[in-house]
């Protein structure tokens, strides 16, 4: 059992979420770095979808009433008192205190044998706005008490992760995206000024999307019918802003979509921080599958 | 001519229209269909709006080009009828907060504003936005209003709404910038049903004043 003593700011749980039910308007959810999720659950010896703690801005204290191994990845977590990326055993009685998280905006707490609970659609992630999953259907609270599951598949690694297999955790971020799926909705020059402007992440964010301000640029769209959307969508909005829709989205949406960020750079999105300036970089689909098998061949190489 | 466009690296947007019309939708729910039926190699799943099907795809099994391939064929061979089914009765209690307000916009008296919005059978065009909310459509001319001014922070559940030329039904309490008129008891969404939502697109709806 682990006891929540301090949810942090906004902790829940999340699996590598629901794909497939967003014809019912479910959001596919799952951890919005996914990359460090799955690192995490790497290291401590899970499946892959096991269920793990997301901590956002400033994370919980727990209390481990058995001993535990666990892993923590993502986010920087200078106050920890507990070196990241690696798996750790922990005694009875261990309190984590997670701290402010920075540079990095998440983090990811993997625990061996998984959070265990109940499994809705198909994932143990919380879906927020739907108000199930995650064991709650809310984030957690001060007093809730979590259960610990069987979903191991091999042993703990006992190695560090190393450096060089990670993702970058400080802006100023470039995030490759493909063009479209709406270019008809803006003139022909719309992508390449946008490519050139560094958006300035605003305070306006959750798992569902974060708007960005485009500094001396005014993109104007003109309105689509609503249409299905995507995680790592580019939305245009009336006023000229952007939001980028994350693992939590809405389903469908009226702005139009200038770009989308590829799988790979999607836990970049999620660890942008208010203040921080992104650049999107067009790279073109066969671009976009080589990073891909770049990721997942790190986590393939060492399982 | 439909829209085939890259959304993303795993997924394409068929676009096959750019308005709110029985016909289009018609065709999307064909596409689905027919897709579904053919499953072809890589396609992951679907997702249906208005005039425009999402098609998600691994890439690892397939490609744009062979998905896209896939998708045209179906181009012009596609039956526009949505499949006549029952008209579901949706009881609904006209008290919403803005009644009053639509009926000021719009120059009728709020029992003028219940009767045209009860007075016809409306489509499902979509399920979407957030986890069983309805969209419906259209709406009679003379109940077009705009969107509130801001949103509200929080829509109760079972709200029964209107927004240009549609009228939706919040499954869940959300955000929202629609204007409320009523609200209904009908269940739209639990999680733990098979499927978990009580309408999909092509159903076809009528608003029930509670007497």
């Amino acid at each position: 059992m682990i006891e929540v003593v301090d949810p942090g700011r906004y902790t829940s749980i999340q699996d590598r979420g629901r794909p497939g039910f967003e014809r019912f308007g479910i959001p596919p959810g799952g951890a919005v770095d996914w990359f460090a999720a799955s690192v995490a659950n790497h290291l401590v010896g899970n499946e892959p979808d096991a269920a793990l703690i997301e901590a956002t801005t400033s994370g919980p204290t727990l209390r481990f009433q058995s001993e535990a191994t666990i892993a923590v990845t993502g986010g920087h977590c200078p106050d920890a008192g507990f070196p990241s990326w690696r798996a750790h055993r922990v005694d009875a009685g261990f309190a984590l205190d997670l701290g402010r998280v920075s540079p990095g905006l998440r983090s990811y707490i993997a625990v061996r044998g998984g959070i265990e609970v109940p499994l809705v659609l198909g994932s143990r992630s919380l879906c927020a706005i739907g108000a199930f999953g995650g064991g709650v259907g809310r984030p957690l609270q001060k007093g809730d008490r979590l259960a610990i599951g069987a979903t191991v598949s091999s042993p703990a690694v006992s190695e560090q992760w190393p450096e060089s297999h990670r993702l970058p955790i400080r802006g100023p971020w470039e995030v490759h995206v493909v063009p479209g799926p709406h270019p008809d909705a803006f003139d022909p020059s719309a992508f390449q000024r946008l490519s050139a402007t560094a958006c300035l992440v605003t305070p306006a964010l959750d798992r569902m999307g974060m708007r960005l301000d485009t500094p001396g640029l005014r993109l104007d769209a003109t309105e689509i019918l609503t249409t299905p959307m995507t995680a790592g969508a580019i939305q245009v909005t009336p006023s000229g802003g952007l939001i980028a829709l994350l693992a939590d989205h809405p389903t469908t949406g009226g702005y139009p979509v200038i770009a989308s960020v590829i799988t790979a750079d999607l836990p970049l999105l999620g660890q942008a921080r208010p203040g921080d300036t992104v650049r999107f970089r067009d790279v073109g689909l066969a671009e976009a599958a080589r990073l891909w098998r770049r990721l997942s061949g790190w986590l393939d190489l060492s399982a | 001519m439909w829209r085939v466009a890259v959304a993303g690296d795993r997924a394409l947007l068929v676009t096959l229209g750019e308005t709110i019309d029985p016909s289009l939708l018609g065709l999307v729910l064909a596409l689905d269909r027919a897709l579904s039926d053919q499953r072809p190699a890589g396609l992951v799943s679907s997702v249906p709006a208005y005039a425009s099907l999402l098609c998600r795809y691994d890439p690892a099994i397939t490609d744009v080009t062979r998905l896209e391939d896939v998708i045209r064929q179906f181009e012009g061979r596609l039956d526009a009828a949505i499949p006549a089914g029952l008209v579901t009765e949706v009881p609904t209690q006209y008290d919403g907060p803005d009644l009053e307000a639509v009926a000021h916009k719009t120059n009728l008296t709020p029992a003028d504003v219940i009767d045209a919005h009860a007075s016809r059978e409306y489509l499902v065009y979509c399920i979407g936005f957030a986890p069983g909310f309805t969209y419906c459509g259209t709406l009679p001319d003379e109940l077009v209003v705009p969107r509130l001014a801001s949103p509200r922070v929080r829509v109760p559940t079972g709200s029964v709404a209107i927004a240009g030329r549609q009228t939706g039904i919040y499954a869940l309490a959300s955000p929202g910038g629609w204007n409320l008129i009523g609200r209904t008891d009908l269940r739209l969404f639990e999680a733990g049903a098979t499927p978990p939502v009580r309408f999909k697109p092509g159903d076809r709806i009528r608003f029930v004043p509670n007497r």
